[in-house]
């Protein structure tokens, strides 16, 4: 259990780490980000191969769990009940689950402060960790919304707030496959990413996953170099284990 | 003053370079002994100060190249010049460092502040005579090596055969003759075809002091491997291979960054090199790949606290090590301004502080005690009062004498055996 905090703080270093290496003069160190990486890969094996923790006091870890039931009902419910997502991270401990926040360094968290799908959590499915934050930008995105809204079909939709993520820290939020181990970091993860993933202006790394993206033009065009590192985040997220998202995010590191 | 970042004797250790942050070269050269003052035996005073590297920028990669010096490097004597090479992240340069004592005067076409003169008003000749002038230390760049690494330059070699230098950078080594800027020849290439593939790079490369078709490159998975030049264009494949395997008790998250090797020197003798890396020294004796021949812990105190020098980024500072001219001593740097020096005879070891309060000159250093559990005693410092921004990661050790220039971030301190 305490590997498992350890390697759950090791990771949010690491990816602290990686996105401030980004505007570092001199550009990329690869040695050290190779370092972080590897780091970044042990913590998260460890992580994963903990079993199941049960529930923290305040913030549960991750845990699998079944979509509530009330999702059907949600997207109405989300509309009211989501308060307007505060617009720094710090909110992001902010009002969640009732009477038990989550003050620890975790950032795992639901990151749009819906209180809504923390009290759906009461069952100890908590911390869906994975609500979309648009710091400062909810205007241009959609409105934050839970990862069953994806889980339910939104997945392209994941696609497309990728592309604005040079201008914004917006949260991809990978929702937790239902029967798979629920993701550990922050949604900031695909953030950092495709920040990160801008650093390497011109230099695109071998299409990972086979699903390559023409580069967008103008401004746009390194942004493509990050959209290609964070859309396979947003999109993989669907389909696989979150966490295999730090892949083509490794892949962005060694594309320099 | 700018945050010291190499320091390198020349090959009679007369001469001491260092190279700054700034892109900035200084050199100290030894005062002549002095009879009548022999207090004041070799002192080292700035010879000549120049600006080495500037920094540039990529505008295909929008990436700023610093200044930075990583290397210098001496090349032998040959004439009353000295030469040296140095490097930043891209470019290694070489510099010609040549005294001027003297100065012709009595121009014909020119005045003595060098304006020309009007051809009409020359009525008679004369022949320039050579005067005596103070001495002037000039710095000119002779070469420029450039646009030949992708990724930063961590090494440069000169080879024993004084005509041919290595650079390495993180995924490349290349080979360069002195006389020749224009081509290099790759000598090691370690990336791999998908980089998504890439596991370790080389942290850092040196020739051989006696053979000048071998060098060893380590790398940051804690590894070295030799190479042999005749064995064929591309070293790809090694020769040796020196690797300790890993002791699975004292497995942690960090393991594969502090067993990254930060520097690696051969011996004087050409028989051992000695690796860094993050807590130890270790010396390898180059018939034996298996495992080094002696390990010396340098603060294994801090292997508890790996998790915050992650944090703070410390655990990634690259640590260099020195060879004493006779081999029998090793010399590397700690924090809290400490430096560590072991007697591979005796197994004796000393921790010594560069500061500046205990650092009087002529005064003898007092060894330092760190103290890792239990009471303190009188004069120990506790692991938690170390200061991690206070690095040592700079020495070097006169070629022949005990003399010892430290690195102290922006400091330079130069310490010698006590006269008696």
């Amino acid at each position: 259990m305490e590997f498992k905090l350890e390697a759950h703080r090791i990771v949010s270093i690491s990816l602290g780490k990686i996105y401030s290496a980004r505007g570092q003069r001199g550009g990329l160190k690869l040695h050290k980000n190779l370092l972080v990486s590897l780091v970044l890969r042990s913590a998260r094996q460890v992580y994963l191969s903990e079993p199941g923790c049960p529930p923290e006091p305040a913030c549960g870890p991750p845990e699998e769990e079944p979509p509530p039931p009330g999702t059907a009902a949600w997207p109405a419910g989300e509309e009211t009940t989501i308060p307007p997502p505060p617009q720094d991270e710090a909110a992001r401990g902010g009002p969640r689950v009732p009477g038990a926040e989550c003050q620890g360094p975790r950032p795992r968290r639901c990151c749009c402060g819906c209180s809504c799908c923390c009290a759906a959590a009461a069952g100890g499915e908590e911390n869906r960790p994975d609500c979309a934050t648009a710091t400062g930008v909810a205007a241009t995105l959609p409105p934050p919304h839970c990862p069953r809204k994806r889980s339910a079909g939104e997945r392209v939709q994941a696609g497309s707030p990728v592309k604005k993520p040079r201008r914004e820290v917006e949260e991809e939020p990978p929702p937790p496959p239902p029967d798979e181990q629920e993701d550990m970091e922050t949604g900031n993860v695909a953030s950092l990413i495709s920040i990160f993933g801008s650093s390497f202006s011109g230099l695109l790394s071998k299409e990972p996953k086979g699903r390559r993206r023409p580069p967008l033009d103008g401004g746009e065009s390194v942004a493509a170099t990050s959209a290609e590192a964070a859309a396979e985040p947003g999109q993989i997220c669907c389909d696989e284990p979150v966490l295999r998202t730090l892949n083509p995010w490794s892949t962005a590191i060694v594309a320099f | 003053a700018d945050i010291i970042s190499t320091v390198e004797f020349n090959y009679s250790g007369d001469l001491l370079a260092t190279g700054d942050k700034g892109g900035r070269v200084v050199i100290f050269q030894r005062e002549q002994e002095n009879k009548s003052r022999p207090h004041s035996r070799g002192e080292y005073n700035v010879y000549s100060t120049f600006q080495s590297h500037e920094a540039e920028f990529d505008y295909l990669k929008s990436l700023e190249i610093e200044e930075k010096i990583n290397k210098i490097r001496w090349l032998p004597q040959q004439n009353a010049a000295h030469f040296l090479l140095s490097t930043n992240d891209k470019t290694i340069k070489l510099w010609k460092i040549s005294e001027r004592d003297k100065r012709a005067e009595g121009y014909n076409l020119k005045d003595e502040d060098g304006r020309l003169r009007d051809p009409f008003t020359i009525t008679a000749l004369r022949v320039p005579i050579l005067k005596p002038m103070d001495l002037m230390v000039e710095a000119s760049p002779r070469r420029i090596f450039a646009n030949a690494h992708t990724y930063h330059i961590n090494s440069i070699s000169v080879n024993s055969d004084h005509e041919t230098y290595l650079s390495a950078d993180d995924l490349r080594i290349n080979l360069w003759h002195l006389e020749i800027t224009d081509r290099s020849f790759n000598i090691v290439d370690i990336k791999p075809a998908n980089m998504e593939e890439l596991t370790e790079v080389i942290t850092a490369a040196e020739f051989h002091p006696h053979h000048c078709n071998v060098f060893v490159y380590s790398s940051s998975k804690g590894t070295i491997r030799l190479c042999d030049m005749r064995s064929s264009a591309l070293c790809d494949r090694h020769s040796k291979f020196f690797e300790e395997p890993e002791d699975p008790s004292s497995r942690s998250f960090f393991s594969e960054i502090i067993s990254s090797i930060s520097d690696v020197k051969f011996s004087h003798s050409g028989r051992y090199m000695m690796t860094r890396d993050y807590l130890s020294v270790k010396v390898w004796d180059l018939n034996m790949e298996n495992r080094p021949v002696e390990t010396y812990q340098v603060h294994e105190y801090l292997r508890s606290k790996l998790c915050s020098l992650y944090e703070n980024d410390c655990i990634f500072d690259k640590f260099e090590c020195c060879w004493n001219g006779s081999d029998s001593a090793i010399m590397t740097g700690s924090y809290n301004n400490f430096f560590r020096m072991f007697d591979r005879n005796t197994r004796r070891d000393i921790t010594l502080e560069a500061s500046r309060e205990s650092s009087k000159p002529r005064a003898i250093l007092k060894p330092r005690k760190v103290c890792t559990g239990g009471k303190r005693k009188k004069d120990e410092i506790s692991v938690d009062s170390l200061d991690f921004n206070k690095k040592i990661l700079h020495t070097a050790w006169h070629p022949m004498e005990n003399i010892i220039a430290v690195a102290a971030t922006n400091n330079l301190y130069i310490f010698q055996d006590k006269i008696n």
